[in-house]
Parts: C-alpha cells; sequence; structure tokens
C-alpha cells in the first residue's frame, strides 16, 4: 500500500547538479592550493608564459597595423591570452580546433604562422590556408554556428574510432544561440569526443553577461545537454591547461563530450572599430586588470625563481623583434590576381563560369 | 590634453630607454594599464599609465632614449570620434546631395520591331520608318518588312525633293498644321457666257466682286497674336502648275484692273513662269487664293488655304450637265466651284455669303 | 530492368552509393527506424548500421551543419530536410559555410556534403510542405542546385551528387516520388551534372522546365504536336550551374522560349534563363521570352492550390502565343 504524504512533504527531487569551479593561482600569483603535476615543469610552465607574451605582443602589433591603416578590421584578445593557451597546449596535432575570431593565442600554439593571422585580417583569404594543423577549421565569424562542425567532426572520429578530439571554442554570446545548443544536445545523445569551451570574457561587444543569459553558469547548460560542465579560472593558465586536459582525455577515452567554462574578461574592445568606452566604466576595467593572466603568471614565476627580470627583458625583445618580422613578412606579400577569386569556388570550374573568369584575367569586366 | 611625461624613477637616473609599448596611438587604455616599459641602468620599469582615456599621440619608439620629465603620452580629451560599426569602415558624407531635377522621361520610340527583323531590315536596306507594319499592335513584322524590300526593288530610286517641291512639301505641311480647313461648294451655271469667254478673267473678276460684297475673305490672319486684318485690295494668287512643280504669283489689285489689263499681266506671269523667270517678290502678298484646276480636270475640291490667307477658291471643269433651267430640264454649261475658307476666322455664314456672290457674278452673262 | 518510382530510385542511388563508398553518412529525422517519412531511405539502417544511417534530434540547422563537419573531415554525408518548408535554418550553414569552405580555406578544407529534401506543391499537403524556393539557393556562388524530374535522372543525378566533391542541394519533386515510374538499372552509373537533358527534340519551340513540371511541360508538347506546332522540351535538371550552351542552342533554332516552373514568378529562376536569351540570343529571337510560373503568392492550402500551379492548358496556351507572336 501506498504511503500517503503528509502535506508539507516535498515533491521527490529527480535531478540535481553542481558547477565546480576550477582554480589554482590567485589574481596576485600566490597558490590557493596545490598545484596538478605538470606545474612543477617550471620550462613547461615558462612555455605558456613565453607563449601570453608573445600572443600578446602580436595582439599589439596588429591593432598598431590596423591604425596605421596596413590592416583591416582586427579582434583584439587582450586579457584572454591564458585561455587560448591553455587549451592549445592540452590538444594533440591530431585533435582538431574549431575556434571562434578571437583565439589568436590558441592558433599561434597550434603553428599558425602570425603572418598567416596578419595576411587574414588583412583581407587575403590564403591566410586562412595556414601552417597549423591542416584539419583545423579557420575564423568563424557567424557566432556559434562552428558548434554543429565540431558535432559533425567528432562524430567522423568516433565513426572511425580514431582517438581523436574535437575542441569548439567560442564565447559567452555563442552560448544564447541555437547553433550552440543543438550541437550540445546531439553530442550528448551521441557521446561525442567533443569540448565544448566557452571563452567567457563577459562581454558580446556591448551587451554585458547579465543580458546574455540569466542563468548562473554557463557550465550548467552542458547538463541540460546531458553531460558535466566546469568552471575555471579563465585568466589561471595552469587551471586552463588542467581542466582542457581532463575533458580532452575524457573525451578521447570515449566518455563523451564536456564543456569549459573559462571565467575571464575582454580588456580590449570588441575590434578596432569599437570603442568599449562607450559601455563600460573604465574603473570596472581598471579592477579586471589586477586580475590578467600575463601578470599573474609571472608572479608566480619569480616566487618560484624561475623567471626574473634579465629573461623578462630579453623575452620583451625577443617578442618584438618576433613580431616585428612577422609583420614584414606579412607587408611584403603582394595582392592576389583578381582572377584567383575563381580558383577555390569548385573542384573544377564549371563552364558557365569560365567566361566570367577570362574576363576579369584580361582586365575587362563582362 | 593630458600629458603623460617620463616620471622621476629614482637614484638620480635622468633617461630610460624605451624598451617596449604596451598600447598604441588610438587605444582607450585604464588607470593601472601597463603603457610602456623602459630601461634604465639599473632594471626594465613598466609603466602604469596614471589615468584613463584615448591615447592620442605616444612620443618615442623602440630604442629611443627618453629624459626624465619629457612627454611619453599624450591624452585625449573628450570623446573619441565614434566609428559608427564595429567592423570596416563607413564612409561619411560631406554635405547633402544636391536634388537633380528629375529627368524628362524619353518618348517611347513608335517603331515596334523585334531585334531580329531590325537586322533584316538593315540587311535588306529598308527603311523601317517607310515600312507599312501589319503585326499586332503596330509590329513590323518580317513579312512586312520583305514586301518593302520587293516594292523599293520594283519602284524607281529615291529622289529627293528639291526647289518648288521642296519648297511646297514644306508649306503644305505648315498650312496644314496650323488651318482649320472647311469646304463649301456650289455650280455656277455659265451657259449664257459669250462663246470663248476667258473663264480665268471671268473668276478673277468675280473674286473681287465677292470680295466687295463679303469682305471678310480677303483677309490676313495672325494666329499668334489672334489678330485679322481685312484688306482693301485684293490681290489673288494664282495657282499655276508647271514642269518644276506648284507656283503661285500674285496678280496685285484686281479689284481696279479691267478684263484686258488683267489678261496681259496674266499672260506676262504665265510666261515668266514657264520661263522660270518668275521674281520672288511675285510669289508673296497674296489676300486670297485661286486654283483653276479645272483646266486639268476635276470638279470640286477641298483645297490647301496657305496663312496669312484665309480662303482659296477652287474651279473645277466646266462641263455640260442636265439640269433644271427656269422650271425646265435643260443641258447647261456648269462650272463647279469650291470655297475652302479657315474657319478659325471665317464664318460658314460669310463663306456661304462670299461663294452665293461668286456665283452671281460668274451667273452674269 | 525493374520499374522503379522516383522515391524508390533514390533509395536505390543511396543504397549504391553507401555500399561502394565506406565514408557515405545518412542523416536526418527519422531516416534510421523509419526508413524516411517518404521512405527515401527506408532499409538503409537495418542494412548498414545506426552509425551510417542517424536519426537525428530535430534539427534542421544542426543536419546541415553536422554535414559540414563530417565533410570537412573527409566523410561523404548525406542529410535529408525533412521538407523544403524547414529548411531556412540551413540557409545559414549553406551559405556561411558550405559554399565557401574551399574558397575561405584556398583548398585546405573542402566541403563534399549533399542535402536531400522534397521539393514543390501538389499533395494537398499542410501550410509550409509546398516550397519552391530553389531561386534562392540557385544564387549562392559555391553551391550546386539539382532537381530531377523522372526515376532515372533521380538514380543517376543523386550518385553524381554524392560523388561530386563540392556541396550539392538536392530537390526531389515530392509531387513525383511516386506518381511516376521507371526503368531504373541499379549499375552504379552516375549522370552527368551541369548538364540539360533534351527530353524531345523540336524545331518551333523550345520548352525549359525542371522537377515535377516537366511532366505537365510533356504534356503540354503532346497537345501542341496535335496542332501542328513542334515544340523542343528541355529538362535543366542542374539549375546552378546551368546548361547555358544546350539552353542557347535550342533557342537558337526555334527562336521562342516558354519557361516553366512552379515557384512564384518574381526572381524565380526563369528570370535568370529569360536573361540569358536576352543577352545572348536575341537575333535568334522570334518572339517574346515567357515565363509560365506560379503567381507571386504565397502558395494556398491544397482548395487552391490547384488554381496556383501552372496547368497543362497554361503552358499549352504561352506556347500558342508565342508561337503566333508576329
Amino acid at each position: 500500500m501506498a504511503e500517503t504524504l503528509s502535506g508539507d512533504e516535498q515533491f521527490p527531487v529527480v535531478a540535481r547538479f553542481e558547477i565546480r569551479r576550477r582554480a589554482y593561482l590567485a589574481p596576485d600569483g600566490a597558490g590557493l592550493r596545490r598545484l596538478p603535476s605538470f606545474a612543477s615543469d617550471t620550462e613547461l610552465l615558462v612555455s605558456f608564459y613565453r607563449a601570453m607574451v608573445l600572443a600578446r605582443a602580436f595582439d599589439l602589433k596588429a591593432v598598431s597595423l590596423q591604425r596605421t591603416g596596413r590592416l583591416g578590421t582586427y579582434a583584439v584578445g587582450l586579457g584572454q591570452e591564458a585561455v587560448g593557451v591553455g587549451i592549445g597546449s592540452a590538444m594533440r596535432q591530431e585533435d582538431v580546433l574549431l575556434p571562434s575570431y578571437r583565439d589568436n593565442a590558441a592558433l599561434l600554439w597550434r603553428g599558425v604562422k602570425m603572418e598567416e593571422i596578419l595576411l587574414y585580417w588583412g583581407g587575403d583569404e590564403r591566410g586562412n590556408h595556414s601552417s597549423g594543423p591542416a584539419h583545423d577549421f579557420p575564423y568563424c565569424i557567424p557566432v556559434g554556428s562552428q558548434a554543429p562542425h565540431a558535432a559533425g567532426v567528432a562524430y567522423a572520429f568516433k565513426f572511425r574510432k580514431q582517438p581523436r578530439v574535437a575542441v569548439c571554442l567560442f564565447g559567452d554570446g555563442a552560448t544564447s544561440k541555437g547553433d550552440l545548443w543543438e550541437a550540445m544536445n546531439f553530442a550528448g545523445v551521441q557521446k561525442l569526443p567533443l569540448v565544448f569551451v566557452a571563452n567567457n570574457n563577459q562581454w558580446a561587444i556591448s551587451v554585458p553577461l547579465r543580458l546574455q543569459t540569466a542563468a548562473e553558469t554557463l557550465a550548467q547548460k552542458a547538463i541540460a545537454a546531458g553531460f558535466a560542465g566546469e568552471q575555471v579560472d579563465g585568466n589561471d593558465v595552469i587551471a586552463v591547461r588542467d581542466a582542457a586536459a581532463e575533458a580532452i582525455a575524457a573525451a578521447r577515452n570515449g566518455q563523451g563530450p564536456r564543456f569549459i567554462e573559462a571565467m575571464t574578461y575582454r580588456l580590449g574592445d570588441h575590434t578596432t572599430a569599437d570603442d568599449a568606452g562607450r559601455y563600460r566604466p573604465p574603473e570596472e576595467v581598471q579592477g579586471r586588470w589586477k586580475e590578467e593572466p600575463i601578470a599573474r603568471l609571472r608572479a608566480y614565476l619569480v616566487s618560484q625563481r624561475a623567471w626574473g627580470k634579465a629573461q623578462e627583458e630579453q623575452l620583451v625583445r625577443e617578442c618584438q623583434e618576433q613580431v616585428d618580422a612577422a609583420a614584414e613578412r606579412y607587408l611584403a606579400i603582394g595582392p592576389r590576381a583578381p582572377e584567383t577569386m575563381f580558383d577555390h569556388l569548385y573542384a573544377e570550374l564549371p563552364k558557365a563560369y569560365a567566361s566570367q573568369r577570362d574576363a576579369l584575367k584580361g582586365g575587362s569586366h563582362a | 590634453m593630458r600629458q603623460f611625461n617620463l616620471p622621476d624613477l629614482g637614484e638620480g637616473l635622468e633617461e630610460a630607454e624605451i624598451v617596449a609599448w604596451h598600447v598604441n596611438q588610438g587605444d582607450h587604455v585604464v588607470a593601472d594599464q601597463p603603457l610602456v616599459s623602459v630601461e634604465t641602468d639599473k632594471a626594465v620599469v613598466e609603466l602604469p599609465s596614471p589615468w584613463s582615456g584615448r591615447i592620442a599621440r605616444l612620443f618615442g619608439a623602440k630604442g629611443d632614449l627618453v629624459k626624465v620629465g619629457a612627454p611619453l603620452a599624450e591624452f585625449a580629451e573628450g570623446a573619441g570620434q565614434d566609428t559608427g560599426t564595429v567592423v570596416g569602415e563607413i564612409e561619411r558624407a560631406e554635405a547633402p546631395a544636391e536634388p537633380k531635377a528629375a529627368p524628362d522621361l524619353a518618348q517611347p520610340r513608335a517603331l515596334q520591331v523585334l531585334p531580329a527583323i531590325r537586322a533584316l531590315a538593315r540587311k535588306l536596306e529598308v527603311d523601317l520608318n517607310l515600312v507599312q507594319a501589319t503585326g499586332a499592335g503596330g509590329m513590323v513584322t518580317r513579312a512586312d518588312v520583305e514586301r518593302a524590300a520587293k516594292s523599293l526593288t520594283d519602284a524607281g530610286p529615291a529622289e529627293p525633293l528639291k526647289g518648288m517641291r521642296r519648297a511646297m512639301a514644306q508649306r503644305m505641311a505648315s498650312a496644314h498644321a496650323e488651318v482649320v480647313r472647311t469646304t463649301v461648294t456650289d455650280e455656277a451655271d455659265i451657259g449664257d457666257w459669250p462663246a470663248a469667254e476667258d473663264i480665268t478673267i471671268r473668276l478673277v473678276g468675280a473674286i473681287a466682286a465677292a470680295s466687295r460684297a463679303e469682305p471678310s475673305l480677303n483677309v490676313w490672319y495672325n494666329a499668334q497674336a489672334g489678330e485679322r486684318r481685312l484688306i482693301g485690295r485684293i490681290d489673288i494668287g494664282i495657282a499655276i502648275d508647271t514642269d518644276g512643280g506648284l507656283i503661285v504669283p500674285v496678280l496685285r489689285n484686281v479689284g481696279e484692273r479691267d478684263a484686258r489689263d488683267l489678261r496681259a499681266g496674266l499672260d506676262r506671269m504665265l510666261a515668266d513662269a514657264k520661263a522660270r523667270a518668275i521674281p520672288p517678290e511675285e510669289l508673296r502678298g497674296a489676300t486670297i487664293t485661286l486654283s483653276n484646276f479645272g483646266m486639268i480636270g476635276g470638279r470640286f475640291a477641298s483645297l490647301v488655304v496657305v496663312p496669312p490667307q484665309v480662303a482659296i477658291v477652287g474651279a473645277g471643269r466646266a462641263d455640260l450637265r442636265a439640269m433644271v433651267h427656269r422650271g425646265e430640264v435643260a443641258v447647261r454649261r456648269i462650272l463647279p466651284l469650291s470655297l475652302t475658307f479657315d474657319h478659325r476666322v471665317v464664318t460658314g455664314g460669310e463663306a456661304a455669303r462670299f461663294l452665293v456672290a461668286l456665283k452671281s457674278a460668274l451667273e452674269r452673262a | 530492368m525493374p520499374e522503379s518510382t522516383l522515391v524508390e530510385a533514390v533509395n536505390l542511388a543511396l543504397a549504391r552509393a553507401m555500399q561502394d563508398d565506406p565514408n557515405v553518412i545518412v542523416l536526418g529525422e527519422d531516416v534510421g527506424v523509419n526508413g524516411g517519412v517518404f521512405r527515401a531511405t527506408v532499409s538503409l539502417q537495418q542494412r548498414f548500421g545506426p552509425e551510417r544511417v542517424i536519426d537525428m534530434p530535430l534539427s534542421e540547422l544542426l543536419i546541415s551543419g553536422v554535414c559540414v563537419g563530417m565533410a570537412a573531415q573527409g566523410l561523404k554525408p548525406v542529410g535529408e530536410i525533412q521538407f523544403m518548408g524547414f529548411m531556412y535554418p540551413c540557409i545559414d550553414q549553406l551559405v556561411n559555410h558550405a559554399s565557401r569552405l574551399r574558397t575561405r580555406t584556398q583548398g585546405r578544407l573542402s566541403c563534399p556534403m549533399v542535402l536531400r529534401m522534397p521539393h514543390g506543391a501538389g499533395i494537398r499537403a499542410p501550410e509550409h510542405h509546398s516550397e519552391s524556393t530553389e531561386a534562392m539557393l540557385a544564387h549562392i556562388p559555391g553551391l550546386r542546385v539539382v532537381m530531377p524530374s523522372s526515376p532515372e535522372r533521380a538514380y543517376g543525378l543523386l550518385l553524381a551528387a554524392i560523388r561530386d566533391p563540392d556541396p550539392v542541394v538536392f530537390l526531389e519533386p515530392t509531387r513525383l516520388y511516386r506518381a511516376v515510374k521507371g526503368r531504373v538499372e541499379d549499375d552504379g552509373e552516375a549522370l552527368p551534372l551541369d548538364v540539360a537533358f533534351v527530353l524531345r527534340e523540336g524545331r518551333d519551340l523550345t520548352l525549359i522546365s525542371w522537377g515535377a513540371m516537366v511532366k505537365e511541360t510533356l504534356a503540354a508538347a503532346d497537345e501542341l504536336a496535335a496542332d501542328g506546332i513542334d515544340a523542343e522540351v528541355i529538362d535543366l535538371a542542374t539549375l546552378k550551374p546551368y546548361d547555358e550552351e544546350t539552353v542557347l542552342a535550342s533557342v537558337s533554332k526555334t527562336g521562342r522560349c516558354v519557361i516553366v516552373h512552379e515557384a512564384a514568378r518574381t526572381g524565380g529562376f526563369g528570370a535568370e534563363i529569360a536573361a540569358l536569351m536576352a543577352e545572348r540570343a536575341l537575333l535568334s529571337l522570334l518572339a517574346p521570352v515567357a515565363r509560365v510560373t506560379g503567381y507571386d503568392t504565397i502558395i494556398p492550402l491544397p482548395r487552391l492550390e490547384q488554381s496556383y500551379m501552372p496547368s497543362v492548358d497554361r503552358i499549352a496556351a504561352a506556347a500558342r502565343k508565342v508561337y503566333r507572336f508576329g
């Protein structure tokens, strides 16, 4: 006989969830807890540091080129270097990265050359035919639309029984798009080897996070799709690397998808054509500068006596030289002949369009 | 403009070398954001931005030596210019475009013909303006073009109008455009005329008589000014058919000349016309015109009134006809008369009265 | 040779492609266990397994986007969209990604995917199930748009589409799924893409159509023949890129052209062909180019559907008018 419940007993709970936040270094570089084992490899940490500094120097150079009319609109990545380096460093070459348009730190780690990035933002498709892994996806401008691609890529890995993982990088704005939800949902159903990484820099152009979603975390959206999500301090490269490595390993082992929400802050404008001062108070940005990733890791490395001023100076000079040289190489690349716009339209250009190409070749416009 | 100068770095240092800029000109920076790294004898120092704002100008490049107190960065006053976009560059207009007057739409082509048929006409050397269109909606068909080509080969070569023919073509066209033509007709019974009467001179006299009876047809009309002028003198233009075409020399002041004088004048005109020696003045100034076309043939005609005249008298061929004369059927000699007048200026009543007077004058023996 | 309906021919082609190439994956809503709402994918999952014939969650955007990802990885995905009326969320993936992946990566990545869907009206269906917006897709550079009009061509063109290294939208005339039968040899022979088919030769006038309207166009040609008017009938088959040379050669011969499509008139694909005539066949034309099309209205619900669709009478009347012009 069924028990009769008294009036004030609650209905049974059928689902619960928990979202944890992973962090190892405080903003001032102090350790919050015991660090993961890879963090004892100071060379590795120094390589993260160098990569972040280079990424920032490159970013600055790109903005400089844009301001002097030698680059088109550019999406500034200031403050988010740890996310790209942490994620990129946790991936294998045979994994596939599907980035947004603000992930140069990850691209550089994966082997894309600086001049190729400049060539893309300078308005030449050849920039997407890059030196990184051939299977990586190029920048994705329509926000979140790379998520279904990531699902297709991950499905191919599962189908072929390959131990490879797709990593889909996107921003907080993308989590409002159906594309992302639909891909997550499918990834959950099919247990795809796919890691979703939300680069939560708190702003989608001028729209702050509180207007983007009512959810307390972006990570919990994974729960709705049937898999685990966690937050991580996106300005702590050790935490990002740690979370990414764990998620990617799980996916690779057939445990299905994971969601990482990297908490960071967009210290720069949305693009070089945007003025964030129109919608953000400078005091807020000022406060966030105190949490930025490069100073944080530097402080930790210095505290471990793994880094000093001489090395800092040398690194700064090296990065300057590298980005300047890359800019020179980019500026020396001449434009393509106009008729090359037909080159990769199809595997083989249909007859119907050959006459248009020929007209362009001849210098006339049919 | 607020300026940020290289601060005193302490320990008596007077200058520093710029190692690296951390911002660009045009950037929006916040207070404490790393601005530049400079190197002194002792160390590399990172200098934070003293204020939030937009960098208007940076002083010095990597490697330059800057003295303490010298400017490093200039901050812009006020808001920077809004780019008004997040990507690319939006051009801005300088001044509003001047509104242009709407163009007149071109008149539609009158010729309705398919391109293929146009090409055919060109090939066959057919002027499409001469082709009679038989297609629906006035379209020129292939058959029309082929027919025109055939009739052109049957016809003689094209002959441009020259001299008198050309003048006539132009004069008649402009007259037709202006005048409101109306014609009344009648027949004069000239059975009582003496034998071998001079028809033309009788007509000239009759016109003079009719003009006296009804002066409203011996008039010049200025359509533009809307004025008519009744003219006392009667100067009759006589239409003469020559080899070269139609000419209309003027027989002057017929109202005051006798028949013999008029005949002599007329003969002289005819001789000059044949010899093509009529001076131009002789062709001007008619107040009314006579066309004795009956000398060639024909009975009634609707003739062309040439402004500034308002009337033209036409006389057809005199013939014997059966008719009622004094109450009985008889064969009489009849002269057909046509009077074409410009109804803008001449009333039907005036024209009728003129014609009655003309007929009366002719029917006298 | 066995007889097949158009939808059976589609099924044959899919099975053949999956058999010959282990990289071919079929995905869509209800394509697996149910065999597709029109049975186009019937028995494929039994034969090839659920990993190769995937019952997708309800998301057309996802289906088209997953195809892009799979194709970039070298698989040959054949996505099914249940009706053209539901394909509009796919426009983002088709226009922003599938059509341009090869170009924007300068050949580093490519997108050999097929997106199939039922096209057109005439099955007395509820709202949104009668779309024919092929002109929208034929406008997109980098795409192919293919529409068969018979079982034989459905088989051969679908095989070609699957084998093609670039993205193809394959529009299947719903009305003809079971209404026409043909003899289809399951020989794995593809028909050429980018090529129009001259279904009937004629001297007096050229009738051009595609998809389900080819049926009415051929019937109109028969009617015209009874009147002594000898019409040539061309099935365009590939709308993008289309076979300009065949179309121009026909109109140079006949001088008269009537284009038939059920899609709405303004901006319909017939306008593109008429423009081509004006550009390159002007001096051959003996009459204006006529278009017999659906009206510029929302396609009505079943009670008025037949008034909207171009009928054999409408086609024949337009052809007679063009024939008698001038």
